[in-house]
């Protein structure tokens, strides 16, 4: 058989001659950009950083980085976006490859412990020092603290967010409730609840009061707490988080919680025109800032307002929770100057400032709450003030904090929908993840 | 012919010439080039990774930091301590138990009736098959809407009927049963398959068995069904892997829930891989999935030789 594979590279060969030019030429062509680089100094050092934010939300960022690249002539951030939770899973990959970005705001703050504590991001304190920042003085308490993981700084943030109450005053009125006067204790806003809450002769939910959710959260209103702060162990089974819970059960016994979930699925999400709160089938929804902005589109003639997280005798007031996106760099950054020079600029008051009212977001730096765009809408001076608040909690400092959060759902999902014993499924969840968190952090000393 | 294919699988036979032995060899390394994009990516992109996974899953490894050995220490948590491995397994089951069978049947039952000689045949065939085609993201994203308690459609036509309208994926007792349904909607991809079956049937057999007197519902049972029997094992064993892996509708529409419900292995072992950065573990639990698909293929495999008809063959 005759094979054309000599005869193909025999004339390959031939062409050889020919083909060398390209790379000279290529040369050629190009060496006058590079001339032009050399005449003008040293190229600007290019700054990769993946942000986690997308559409409207990465234009406002984009306008930021371009202010920043005019004012570093010697420093060009490249912004890319890592959109969603395959951009959230991508951070994972790359850390595992060794092949990560110069600054990336793709972490959850509830991740954050996770990957200081495994060693891929760089620690901040001497650069906040030699910038002359201080973070507890910088930023609210509870983003200062979850930014803090075992003492040391593992990221900035530029945007928190707030969880409180918004009430719908025309239904307070109408349930024969002071519409000026929400409740402040957690015996008030069971009452208000019971008030607001209209059935129908076969049972069915006309309207709702209020559909408390997040044990993590109402845990600290209670004043329990999942990790102890000073030693670092798993605390699933405090008396606080026991009281949470039983408190949220007693809302699976008095009202029909399946009944109550199918009713709210009849209606959109909360973030849909068709959303139960915006249609007036629910007096109370737990929510946050955001709110705003979508009463204003979907109910712009709702008349409404918003309280804090009603506490107990001996619970805590003024809760609320912080998290969100975290800036880090990390590790593996060829030149954490420049790029702490990006991260340093991005998170002071005035472009945190300008990114929040943005995006509609709460700033997590004291100083850009005061910023007169905050001070114009009453909701935002109510949110800056809560996200003040030293009762703020964000994600405890475990590395298995992302588990953890899950499992304290489906504890909570147990008791509210399937009658399970608070008791003992706290109890089951200590163990479970003191045995998580032994294992991390063998794992971690390994 | 059996002679040449000896001759053709030894390769450089001792009496050649030394030339004809070299190209011969030639001959074998063109080959082994031409076939080595696929013979790299074979071993870099899955002989590696599955060895490796075997071996992380005898590690605590979190694909950050090296992985540390620990025996069998996450085979045995997964027995003995993790109840969710427990209950995701027993849900996937049920979807292999319960979904499977509903699903191969769907999809013979609308073969069967596009079988036949009716006008525009080929336009319901398209139809039928469109679903099967659509994205299982874009898919899902629907059945959540059709399937709402209150406003959807499937309970608005149960309603109109007095009939039973259930929580569906609200509901833990329905909502694995909403996934079977929703899986119906995709029986146009089996239903393909049966239907070049169906047109293998020869018209000669269930000719002569109708001669011999035998009704149409025999001929289908006598005749048809064996028939299509090696197709049926196809189906049967893709069905298997298929229902095993069961993951992307779970993913989007229920995220696991109401209390576990849908809580389905491939989604227990997503979330242990990529949530808990539990890589060690998830591959453990990959290991045992991938033994209980093989043996239950095995078995199906056993019993096929009892119901499964090879046309050609002797019986």
């Amino acid at each position: 058989m005759r094979r054309p594979a000599p005869a193909a590279a025999s004339a390959l060969r031939r062409r050889l001659p020919g083909l060398a030019w390209l790379p000279i030429a290529a040369v050629a062509l190009l060496a006058p950009v590079g001339c032009g680089r050399l005449a003008t100094g040293p190229a600007p050092k290019q700054v990769i950083y993946w942000t986690g934010w997308s559409a409207e939300e990465f234009n406002t960022q984009q306008r930021l980085v371009d202010e920043f690249n005019r004012e570093h002539p010697g420093i060009q951030v490249q912004m890319l976006s890592q959109f969603g939770n395959s951009g959230y899973q991508k951070v994972r990959i790359a850390f595992a490859g060794g092949a990560t970005p110069d600054v990336m705001s793709t972490i959850w703050a509830d991740e954050l412990a996770g990957y200081a504590m495994r060693g891929v991001l760089e620690p901040l304190d001497g650069y906040l020092k030699r910038s002359g920042r201080n973070l507890e003085r910088d930023f609210t308490p509870g983003v200062a603290r979850m930014l803090r993981v075992r003492g040391k700084v593992y990221g900035l943030c530029a945007t928190t967010n707030t969880s409180f109450i918004a009430y719908n005053k025309s239904i307070f009125r109408e349930a024969g409730l002071d519409p000026y006067h929400p409740p402040t204790t957690i015996a008030e806003l069971d009452a208000a609840a019971r008030a607001c809450t209209v059935s129908d002769r076969r049972g069915s939910f006309v309207r709702y009061g209020f559909r408390p959710g997040g044990l993590a959260l109402w845990a600290y209103v209670f004043g329990g707490q999942w990790v102890d702060p000073a030693t670092g162990h798993i605390t699933a089974d405090h008396p606080g988080n026991l009281a949470a819970l039983r408190w949220l059960a007693s809302y699976a016994k008095r009202y029909d919680l399946k009944k109550m979930q199918v009713f709210q699925s009849t209606f959109g999400s909360d973030q849909t025109a068709n959303g139960p709160f915006f249609v007036g089938k629910v007096a109370m929804w737990s929510t946050g800032e955001w709110a705003e902005q979508f009463v204003r589109r979907y109910a712009p003639d709702l008349e409404w307002g918003w309280f804090p997280l009603p506490a107990p005798p001996g619970g805590r007031t003024a809760c609320s929770s912080a998290g969100g996106s975290v800036f880090v760099i990390p590790a593996a950054c060829k030149d954490k100057e420049a790029a702490w020079t990006f991260l340093d600029w991005f998170t002071r008051p005035k472009p945190v400032a300008r990114f929040c009212s943005g995006i509609g977001n709460v700033p997590p730096v004291v100083e850009a709450g005061a910023d007169p765009v905050f001070q114009q809408s009453a909701l935002f001076r109510f949110a800056v003030n809560l996200s003040r608040s030293s009762n703020t909690f964000g994600p405890p400092g475990t590395p298995i904090w992302p588990t953890y959060a899950r499992e304290i759902g489906r504890v909570e999902e147990k008791v509210m929908l399937g009658g399970g014993d608070p008791v003992a499924l706290l109890a089951d969840l200590q163990r479970r993840m003191t045995r998580e968190q032994l294992d991390a952090m063998q794992d971690l000393s390994g | 012919m059996k002679e040449r294919s000896s001759h053709l699988l030894t390769s450089s036979p001792p009496h050649l010439h030394p030339y004809r032995r070299r190209a011969s060899r030639n001959a074998q390394l063109t080959g082994l080039a031409f076939a080595a994009p696929w013979i790299v990516g074979f071993i870099v992109f899955f002989a590696y990774p599955v060895i490796a996974s075997a071996y992380y899953s005898l590690c605590s490894f979190d694909a950050i930091r090296p992985p540390r050995f620990i025996g069998f220490e996450n085979y045995r948590r997964m027995f003995t301590e993790d109840d969710l491995f427990w209950k995701s397994l027993w849900n996937t089951l049920y979807m292999v138990v319960a979904g499977l069978p509903v699903g191969l049947a769907a999809s013979l039952g609308i073969a069967l009736l596009l079988n036949r000689k009716v006008k525009g045949m080929t336009v319901y065939r398209t139809i039928y098959y469109l679903p099967s085609i659509t994205p299982v993201v874009a898919t899902s994203i629907l059945w959540l809407w059709l399937l709402n308690p209150e406003m959807g459609l499937i309970n608005i036509a149960l309603g109109k009927m007095h009939l039973m309208q259930p929580g569906w994926l609200t509901d833990p007792a329905w909502a694995k049963a909403a996934l079977i349904l929703m899986g119906l909607w995709g029986a146009g991809g089996g239903m393909v398959i049966y239907l070049a079956a169906l047109q293998d049937v020869p018209e000669s057999l269930t000719e002569a068995a109708a001669l011999d007197g035998a009704g149409k519902l025999q001929q289908f049972r006598h005749v048809t069904l064996p028939m299509l029997s090696p197709v049926i094992l196809f189906n049967l064993i893709m069905g298997l892997i298929g229902s095993f892996q069961y993951f992307t509708q779970a993913y989007v529409m229920t995220s696991g829930g109401p209390q576990d419900s849908t809580m389905f292995y491939a989604l227990h072992l997503f979330n242990r891989a990529f949530l808990d950065f539990r890589m060690g573990y998830a591959s453990a639990m990959a290991w045992v999935l991938f033994l209980v698909t093989l043996v239950c293929a095995l078995l199906v495999f056993k019993t096929s030789a009892r119901w499964v008809y090879y046309a050609g063959e002797g019986r």
